[in-house]
């Protein structure tokens, strides 16, 4: 298909939907994005950001927007429900859906429910959803996103509200051959603290486009962990802004493991001095999946402090990709950033990209990173064998060894590890060639 | 038990170095092979472990009358051979109790013993962290991460109790320890001592076989076993050195 024939049917798509109860800003806003999403295009192997990613998956096809939930049950859930949670939103197909969601007893300051419901009752929570970048940015994704997304949720604490007990997204996909745009948001205001897990799944083909617009005020902290298992067959592109105010805390942790074309994108930019954030994460990868991580991260403000530290493995012929940046502005000196990318590559025909990347224009700062890809250690799985341990279980041990060794990362949170490890070792069931 | 006929090994692409080694071991038998460093001591224990790098290009190895080398390394583990590791393998994030039941597990499978649950696990690694003076801790790290080289050794010894193996292969076991550990050691080796057992030590030093007598001694030199004697063999070597079975240390 030509540049053009591949977007048209977006294009077609954006004119043809509802949006008669609309308030006029955001109509305005989407006709903004729409018209830079037909500007811009796909993204193409020219630009950097995208030169290794490969989205045929996302090309031979148009996936026009689904336009309801499938058909769910909680027992299709269950895989994926994290039980330690004490509030849940349940979108299907890009919709919310009320049947499966338990929102559960929520503390004075702290509002959440699904974005269709925030714009209904409390619209000025989403005037920092759509962002400048979504009419002038080179996202097309994100710009696509704002101009078609139909729902989504919002997670909004009031200055000093605290939740004890985690949020949990599902987000789940099934609609064949269409595509959900969801648009979260989680704002936390000064000295207020929550987690969030976010969870991706689904069955068959499908696309996902998540846009996440996070802001964490001035002292408050945000654990935030996704789960990306979409189905095998699915693509999942998910981009997350994220601001952090004045002495904030932010930890972000991916565990990717599903989809045939998935890509995590986190911009980040300290707004505020003495902030700290922990971008961490897993990626395993298998058969012909495309699996990348792409962090931004902005030190804009001084006495900043980034902790970065992915992980992946490829076995098969699939492909992994790291692209992280960290930038330091000139005057955001005391920055102590540093970020590693540990890669194992499993498979002869298995491929890994690893790009690393600082820009410091600082020179007071403190700044490493580094990326190392390798394959498993012969001499522990020689150890490991020689107990009379078979040589697949022991892949599968050192495997295991090397996702949990970042998923610890995770401090203080012991359930929060245990449900990932559960997740990982179920992907390890399938086997480590 | 274990039948060694003029096996010639190398590293792969590499040189020759056991050159036509013979040996012979019974049930309940203890033997220790000394040789000067660099008489392929390392490469026997390697050879008949399964330990990838090495080429065996002529002779034969049979272990209760079956050909050890078409035998996979976890295949003969599981078949009743151990090695205890000259450098004890650190593996981060595999925690050592997870990994020890996997291991004890796979051997009992084999045997056509059932599974432990964990009660039964625990007690009985229990009673042998005793038997070596290890702390119960050691359990919940990973496995050698962190052990001191006497700890490491110990839980080689530690791992050998749990699994019973009919063949034990204790390579250069005494290596690095202090007294005190030497005696741990010998202990754990002595206690598992018994009529079915045969355990093969590979050392330098004759400062183990006052702890652990042996029923036969073997020099190794040249990748060959040049003289086999009782357990006098020892002591007359620590006296007189290799230097009378030439390819010195």
């Amino acid at each position: 298909m030509s540049a053009l024939a591949e977007i048209q049917p977006y294009v077609e798509a954006f004119k043809a939907r509802p949006r008669a109860a609309e308030p006029a800003w955001l109509k305005q806003r989407r006709d903004g994005a729409m018209q830079r999403f037909a500007e811009i295009g796909w993204p193409t192997r020219k630009q950097e950001a995208w030169r290794f990613t490969d989205l045929q998956p996302l090309q031979r096809a148009p996936f026009p927007p689904a336009s309801a939930a499938s058909l769910i049950t909680a027992a299709d859930l269950a895989p994926w429900i994290y039980a330690e949670a004490a509030h849940r939103i349940v979108l299907v197909d890009g919709t919310f859906v009320p049947e499966l969601s338990t929102v559960g007893a929520l503390p004075e300051g702290v509002w959440l429910g699904s974005t269709a419901q925030t714009l209904r009752d409390r619209p000025e929570l989403l005037n920092g959803a759509l962002r400048e970048t979504d009419t002038l940015g080179a996202q097309p994704f994100v710009a696509l996103n704002a101009a078609l997304f139909t729902d989504g949720f919002v997670l909004a604490l009031e200055p000093n509200a605290v939740l004890d007990r985690a949020v949990e997204i599902v987000h789940f996909g099934r609609a064949a051959g269409r595509s959900a745009h969801l648009r979260n948001l989680i704002l936390l205001d000064i000295g207020s603290r929550a987690t969030v897990i976010e969870t991706f799944a689904g069955e068959g083909t499908y696309w996902t486009n998540a846009v996440g617009v996070i802001a964490v005020g001035a002292g408050a902290a945000l654990r935030h962990v996704k789960l990306q298992d979409e189905s095998g067959a699915a693509i999942h592109l998910g981009h997350q802004r994220v601001e952090l105010g004045r002495d904030a805390r932010y930890e972000n942790f991916t565990l990717s493991l599903g989809g045939r074309l998935a890509r995590t994108d986190i911009h980040l930019k300290f707004d505020g001095e003495g902030a700290a954030c922990g971008l961490f994460g897993a990626t395993l990868l298998r058969g012909e999946q495309e699996g990348t991580i792409a962090t931004v991260v902005d030190h804009a403000t001084p006495r900043c402090v980034t902790r970065e530290y992915y992980k992946s493995v490829a076995t098969d012929r699939a492909h992994g990709v790291f692209l992280g940046t960290i930038g330091v502005r000139p005057h955001a000196q005391k920055t102590d950033a540093n970020q590693l990318s540990k890669n194992l590559l499993l498979g002869a025909r298995a491929a890994i990209d690893a790009k690393p990347e600082l820009e410091i224009l600082a020179d007071d700062v403190k700044c490493s990173h580094g990326a190392t890809v390798g394959d498993l250690d012969e001499t522990a799985l020689f150890y490991i064998e020689s107990r009379g341990i078979p040589p697949v279980d022991a892949r599968r041990m050192l495997v295991e060894a090397f996702a949990a060794e970042v998923i610890e990362r995770i401090e203080d949170d012991t359930a929060m590890r245990a449900h990932l490890g559960r997740h990982v070792a179920r992907w390890l069931a399938g086997g480590v060639a | 038990m274990l039948e060694i006929k003029n096996l010639h090994a190398r590293i792969s692409e590499g040189r020759e170095i056991l050159k036509g080694v013979d040996l012979t071991v019974k049930p309940g038998e203890i033997h220790a092979i000394m040789g000067p460093n660099g008489s392929g001591k390392s490469t026997l224990a390697g050879v008949l472990s399964g330990k990838p790098g090495y080429e065996v290009t002529e002779g034969q190895v049979l272990f209760q009358g079956r050909d050890l080398l078409a035998m996979a390394a976890d295949e003969r583990a599981r078949d009743g051979v151990f090695l205890a590791f000259q450098y004890p393998v650190e593996i981060p994030g595999v925690n050592n109790m997870y990994f020890l039941r996997a291991a004890l597990n796979a051997v009992r499978k084999r045997r056509g013993e059932s599974e432990m649950d964990a009660g039964q696990f625990l007690k009985a690694v229990r009673a042998k962290l005793k038997l070596l003076e290890l702390g119960e801790d050691l359990l919940q790290r990973g496995v050698n991460v962190g052990f001191s080289g006497g700890e490491k050794k110990r839980n080689e010894i530690f791992q050998m109790a749990m699994l019973e193996p009919k063949l034990a292969i204790l390579d250069e076991t005494d290596s690095g320890l202090d007294i005190d550990a030497l005696q741990m050691v010998s202990r754990g080796i002595n206690a598992l001592r018994a009529p079915e057992r045969a355990i093969v030590m590979i050392t330098h030093y004759q400062r183990l076989l006052e702890h652990v007598v042996p029923d036969r001694v073997h020099v190794l030199s040249g990748g060959r076993i040049v003289k086999s004697g009782g357990k006098e063999l020892a002591l007359e070597l620590e006296q007189t050195g290799y230097g009378a079975y030439g390819d010195a240390a």
